[in-house]
């Protein structure tokens, strides 16, 4: 009685732990059969995400980088930590295997963030040392991925040698082997299970990091983490959910797999006592055998379509954008990536391969390129980025000779402030800041100017933005205040704003305002105006969103330009041309629903037609006098010290 | 090296021992060093010991409850709240994997092989995207609420509190906690809880005197496998705390990002040095109390 | 005196999902006996003691102890401790903890805790080892903790699951003096398991031989080892020549093609037997006075006597002798009496006692295919 009673509660506990476990998961599988894009209301079943995941190069590139890598760091920190928990467990002085142990200990002590930091600080000064325009790789990342995972495989191999009956290599030196022989032959099928733990625990450390690889990745490299990261100026796309269902079955299947000859084995040699039932377990070990042998032939396909790509010599060219801004096959639209290289090789005969990378803000890019840990070709930032960069003279004046296409762009947008002389940029795209709300709560009536979002009538509705530019620009506008003053006086007084503000508020958000939008989550939410129509799409049923812009708002631009680290710069040029020519442009402006200042966009039928009215008139609301209302409003560079001051402000406002 | 070595030691021992030698002095000594070289320099690398003092003494104004304000120290704060959570995350953490790994480690030999798979399939999946779904499922209208409220209690405001942030950091590092108590739990001799048995504990004694005194050693490194990562985390926060909570781990990717990595560094110098000296602490006590002093 | 035995099996029996480890066993344990359980690796000894102990749940049957059925209660209720195989002590603790374990859980004051555990430390000979670490002691101290940590908990039995196997010969000889002296300085029923019968025959009052999960026979060391009940019990408790015979009449056995006086009576007119004679009662003679005689095929030394095998009529003798003989040489044997003891055939008939495959018994052991 008592026995099955603790039986039957264990089991019900542990089913419990587990449905907490596999919970998010279960989500993660359902949405990604939703049909639309929202990732809180299901509205029926498609298997169109699957579909977009494999044709989003971006993504694919992505993952299969994150598995190179992962497997890359494991075989090295495999090697090299049993190696040395050989050389550690025949450590006699005290002194040397102290210092071992805590040496092994430091990665897994220290947090990630700390790891990451100083190990991009190393190689930003090895880097600056051997005057690379780079420091930050593929070689790096490997680096600090076996950093991190070779203490594992020495903590799951050190045991087993501590177990191992050293009589048993002294006996195979006996019988006639030498040293050599007698690891291959004894110590290393000993202690096997733990190395083979060892190596699966790298591989899944190395494949889930993305603290210490968003510190030391490079332009060639980007990670699956670390581009799903980026995507917070936009949103998380289903595609991820079903990249991850994907995963999790392919996860399950190889363990499974494992499992069951595993347990072929052990159930054979429990069965048979001392007569082990030859046929059998040669079957299972056979079996063993092959799945190991499929291993190794998928890790050496792996490496060599990476070798391929390495190994070729091609032009290579590094863009660096906001995550989700450029149209990339998916939904069966333009991939601007591969267009751009097809076109390339066509028209100059050359293979070119573009890198592409993306990064979550500006000052997420900016830190990147100017501690000198990267180098970029083209970057895309807003505009009091592009002020500061030029101003601290990280930019490359352009050659518009090899940018014809840049007759097109509308004359209301160049030589703005910051770019008086039109020599470093290329608008890209720009846009206004509007509030978005949800008619079916907000009485229409409250929705004027930025006194929405200071409603009280809408506490825990309203959402504000996770940057401290915007949030205080925000607040700045509502108060008639001057976004780009150098008084702290007047920062202040918006902070004070922000203090008022902050009780009301639900969330600050970057990506995550689509969902809490769409689902009706959230009410009141100040965002880029192109992105209120990619939350009307995937609006729950119960959501009626509508858009307004406030009398004083935030304008601005992205534009192309070319950072003074760049390595060929025609090449570049020819890129951001091409980003101009009609296809890729209309393609880029349809996918990111921000306004072109490009006229073969904004006059071309086919995407007035596809944008429809409404979007038009928001999206071009301001076309007649842009450059008069962006010149009062836009966003300028700041000193460093001011930067700080807001920055410590913001924090301020964080721990109330 | 000793004469009484065998040659066959000697010569292996140097080998196999000196590329992780020569790789952790150049990529876990050496930055380390850095840090605190960056630490204590300002941005022309001349020395200072003014991005230390800051984190000690930068003050900001904090409304209380009743309305009056007060001084408070930023950072301090920022690292109090960081250590509260994750020290909440480690304790469920523990409370919850302890007699999972337990149920674990008796269990029959292929149930064992399973749940361990089960436990590491989440880890397989983007830890970014697992945090993203606990965003659906715990906000206001999420899966969680219409969960309850078809059971007929009323809406729970979870999403951007403490709570939710406390569930992130349990969920993502769970299993951290239970794997190196399950993997030493495994290789306790049952002889001993018999004996234990035999000696006139209950099942409860045998869990106090025997199984957990043995296992606290599995119990710490899952401790020092939360704890570590779920202070310094700069994600879960921002997701799952509608970014209203921010964390040490927030506070040095904020100062990275606004470039100034000489702070970001003296952060992160003082956080290394906390988290050290708290780690020893607690090996300290745990042995204490383990072996009685010895 | 009470009316019922210190511990009773009742019909227990035991299955381990589908192999038989215990069947129908009956069996009483009286207060201040040391007993025996004797018995080849997987007789089922050591299961029948993990029952007494609690670690297992008899199948069918009943465990009474002092008559009150025992067989739900859980082992921290119950009044018996264990000595384990491989000691268990807890790594964790040094040998003063170890010891006061089961009196800390009594609650017991630590001034108590504090005198029991001088008490026992003396019993057993390491007094002053308190604060050391259990791993920095020797196998034999090891053992001796083991034992200290069991009976200080006064318990009314005391199990010892083969506490000497892991120990040398002569620590082994010295620990079961020990063993004994302190069984009966405590006045503490001892129920003992062991798989060597020199063990048993020198320490216990009571032996019981085991084989295939059930008792082969119960009785004195004396007993078991003159009159075995079976060809079994014969073979395993000392060396035997078991021969086919004929019990002709009360104290007459025919076998070997001779006819011997016997002191054993009761069987039918020629009945077939199983007859058992031991090595140390067979005496050399000339050939000529012998009652049987034959050929030396070996001859070993072994320091009190010599052990030799001789071929009387195609079946191969063991015969222990303080005379020299050479291998070939024609030799007589006579056999008194008392030297026979005669037994009912059994199961085990014909498997024991024949030393033709003596020489053989190695290869026999390493083939692979022979199952236990």
């Amino acid at each position: 009685m008592g026995v099955s009673d603790t039986k039957l509660s264990s089991k019900i506990y542990t089913a419990l732990v587990f449905a907490f476990l596999f919970a998010p998961i279960v989500i993660l599988l359902v949405f990604s059969f939703n049909e639309s894009k929202s990732l809180s209301v299901f509205s029926g079943f498609s298997l169109k995400w699957y579909k977009e995941l494999f044709n989003d190069r971006i993504t694919l590139e992505a993952l299969k980088n994150s598995i190179v890598l992962a497997i890359s760091a494991t075989a090295i920190s495999t090697v090299m930590g049993t190696a040395a928990a050989i050389g550690i467990n025949r450590l006699r002085n005290k002194w040397h295997k102290a210092a071992m142990n805590t040496v092994t200990n430091i990665p897994m002590v220290n947090p990630d963030i700390i790891t990451g930091i100083s190990m991009m600080l190393v190689f930003v000064f090895v880097g600056r040392l051997f005057g690379a325009a780079t420091s930050l790789n593929f070689g790096t990342l490997l680096i600090a991925h076996v950093t991190f995972c070779t203490p594992y495989v020495i903590l799951q191999v050190l045991p087993k040698l501590r177990q191992m009956d050293s009589a048993l290599i002294e006996a195979a030196q006996d019988l006639g082997c030498t040293a050599t022989r007698a690891f291959f032959k004894v110590t290393l099928p000993t202690i096997l299970p733990g190395v083979i733990t060892g190596a699966i625990m790298a591989f899944t450390l190395s494949l889930d990091d993305f603290v210490i690889s968003y510190f030391t990745s490079g332009p060639d490299m980007q990670t699956l983490p670390i581009h799903i990261y980026s995507m917070t100026k936009k949103t998380v796309t289903p595609k991820m959910y079903a990249l991850a269902t994907i995963i999790f079955f392919v996860t399950l299947a190889l363990l499974v797999l494992n499992n069951l000859t595993d347990s072929d084995d052990d159930n054979n040699i429990r069965k048979n006592g001392k007569n082990v039932n030859k046929t059998s377990s040669l079957k299972s070990r056979q079996l063993k055998k092959r799945v190991f042998a499929l291993f190794v032939v998928v890790v050496i396909l792996v490496s060599m379509c990476l070798t391929c790509t390495i190994g070729e010599k091609e032009l290579v060219l590094n863009v660096y954008n906001w995550g989700e801004y450029i149209s990339d096959g998916s939904e069966d639209t333009y991939d601007t990536i591969k267009e751009f290289e097809i076109w390339y090789e066509k028209t100059y005969g050359k293979k070119v391969r573009v890198n592409y990378t993306t990064f979550s803000s500006n000052e997420d890019m900016y830190s990147k390129i100017s501690s000198g840990a990267v180098s970029y070709d083209v970057i895309i930032p807003s505009d009091y980025m592009i002020a500061r960069m030029a101003n601290e003279g990280m930019l490359l004046p352009l050659n518009y000779d090899n940018i014809p296409n840049y007759q097109y762009i509308d004359e209301d947008f160049k030589h703005l402030y910051y770019d008086p002389q039109g020599q470093y940029t290329v608008p890209y795209a720009y846009g206004v800041i509007g509030i978005i709300y949800n008619a079916n709560v907000v009485d229409p009536a409250d929705a004027k100017d930025w006194d929405l979002m200071w409603n009280e009538k809408y506490a825990n509705n309203i959402l504000q933005f996770n940057n401290s530019r915007d949030a205080y620009g925000v607040a700045m506008y509502k108060l008639g205040l001057d976004v780009n003053s150098t008084d702290k006086a007047t920062w202040d007084e918006a902070h004070q704003e922000l203090l008022i503000q902050r009780p009301l508020v639900k969330s600050y958000v970057m990506d995550e305002i689509y969902n809490m939008m769409e689902s009706g989550e959230a009410a009141i939410g100040a965002y880029y105006a192109g992105d209120y129509f990619t939350m009307v799409d995937a609006q729950a049923e119960d959501v009626d969103l509508q858009f307004y812009y406030p009398e004083r708002t935030n304008y601005y631009v992205d534009a192309m330009c070319i950072p003074s680290c760049c390595e060929n710069k025609e090449l570049a040029e020819i890129f951001i041309n091409f980003m101009l020519s009609e296809d890729a442009a209309v393609a880029n402006a349809e996918y990111t629903y921000y306004a072109s200042p490009n006229r073969i966009v904004y006059e071309n039928e086919t995407y007035i037609e596809n944008m429809g009215e409404e979007v038009m008139d928001i999206l071009y609301r301001h076309s007649g006098n842009f450059a008069e209302n962006y010149e009062k409003n836009a966003y300028r560079s700041l000193s460093p010290e001011m930067l700080d001051y807001i920055n410590s402000k913001w924090e301020t406002l964080k721990i109330n | 090296m000793k004469k009484t070595e065998p040659i066959s030691r000697k010569g292996g021992f140097g080998i196999s021992l000196m590329p992780y030698s020569a790789w952790s002095l150049l990529f876990v000594i050496v930055p380390l060093i850095f840090v605190a070289y960056y630490a204590f320099t300002d941005d022309n690398f001349r020395f200072t010991t003014e991005n230390i003092t800051r984190f000690f003494t930068a003050t900001s104004a904090v409304e209380g409850d009743n309305g009056t304000v007060s001084e408070v120290k930023t950072y301090v704060v920022i690292f109090m709240r960081s250590l509260k959570l994750a020290a909440i995350s480690t304790v469920i953490c523990l409370v919850m994997g302890y007699p999972l790994a337990y149920i674990m480690s008796r269990a029959k030999p292929r149930a064992q092989k399973m749940l361990v798979t089960l436990i590491m399939i989440p880890m397989w999946m983007n830890f970014l995207i697992r945090t993203y779904a606990w965003m659906t499922i715990l906000q206001d209208t999420g899966i969680f609420n219409s969960i309850l409220s078809c059971v007929g209690l009323g809406p729970a405001r979870i999403i951007g509190t403490e709570t939710a942030v406390v569930i992130g950091m349990v969920y993502d590092y769970f299993p951290y906690m239970v794997l190196p108590i399950y993997s030493i739990m495994t290789k306790m001799d049952v002889k001993l809880f018999e004996a234990a048995r035999d000696l006139g504990c209950n099942s409860f004694g045998v869990l106090k005197r025997v199984i957990f005194p043995l296992s606290l050693p599995g119990v710490l490194s899952g401790i020092n496998m939360v704890l570590i990562p779920s202070v310094s985390t700069f994600y879960i926060s921002q997701k799952l705390g509608n970014g209203k909570f921010f964390l040490i781990g927030d506070a040095i990717e904020g100062q990275y990002i606004a470039n100034n990595l000489h702070f970001a560094a003296a952060i992160a110098f003082i956080l290394m040095v906390i988290l050290l000296v708290f780690m020893g602490l607690i090996k300290y006590f745990a042995a204490k109390f383990v072996y009685g002093g010895e | 005196m009470h009316n019922y035995h210190l511990i009773e099996f009742k019909n227990v029996s035991k299955t381990f999902d589908t192999t038989e480890a215990l069947s129908n066993i009956n069996l009483y344990v009286d207060e201040n006996e040391f007993l025996t359980l004797l018995g080849p690796s997987g007789c089922g000894k050591s299961t029948l003691l993990r029952i007494i102990a609690g670690f297992e749940l008899p199948t069918e049957g009943q465990l009474l102890f002092e008559g009150q059925d025992l067989t739900v209660i859980p082992p921290y209720k119950r009044k018996v401790n264990t000595v384990f195989q491989k000691y268990a002590l807890f790594p964790h603790l040094n040998v003063y903890d170890n010891i006061a374990f089961g009196m800390r859980i009594q609650k017991k004051t630590e001034k108590e805790i504090e005198y029991e555990v001088g008490r026992v430390l003396e019993l057993v000979n390491l007094k002053g080892f308190d604060k050391r670490s259990v791993d920095s002691l020797s196998g034999g101290q090891q053992q001796r903790i083991a034992i200290a940590r069991a009976i200080v908990n006064k318990p009314h039995v005391l199990l010892l699951d083969e506490p000497l196997a892991a120990l040398d010969l002569k620590l082994r000889k010295d620990m079961q003096i020990e063993l004994k002296n302190m069984q009966r300085e405590l006045g503490v029923t001892f129920i003992y398991v062991t798989h060597d019968q020199e063990e048993a025959l020198s320490m216990s009052d009571t032996i019981v031989v085991m084989n295939e999960g059930k008792i082969q026979q119960i009785g004195a060391p004396c007993d078991i080892y003159n009159e075995p009940k079976n060809a079994f019990v014969a073979d395993f408790i000392g060396e035997s020549n078991i021969i086919d015979g004929v019990m002709l009449e009360n104290y007459k056995a025919r076998f070997s093609g001779h006819t011997f006086q016997c002191l054993d009576k009761g069987f039918a007119e020629g009945e077939p037997v199983d007859v058992v004679v031991r090595p140390e009662d067979v005496d050399i003679v000339p050939v000529n006075n012998g009652m049987l005689s034959g050929n030396v095929t070996q001859v070993t030394f072994m320091g009190v006597h010599n052990e030799i095998i001789v071929d009387i009529g195609g079946f191969k003798w063991m015969i222990q002798t303080t005379d020299s003989v050479n291998v070939g040489e024609r030799i007589g044997i006579s056999l008194d009496p008392d030297a026979i003891h005669i037994m009912k055939k059994s199961e085990y008939s014909g498997m024991f006692g024949d030393y033709s495959s003596y020489s053989n018994e190695l290869d026999e052991l390493s083939d692979p295919g022979r199952e236990e």
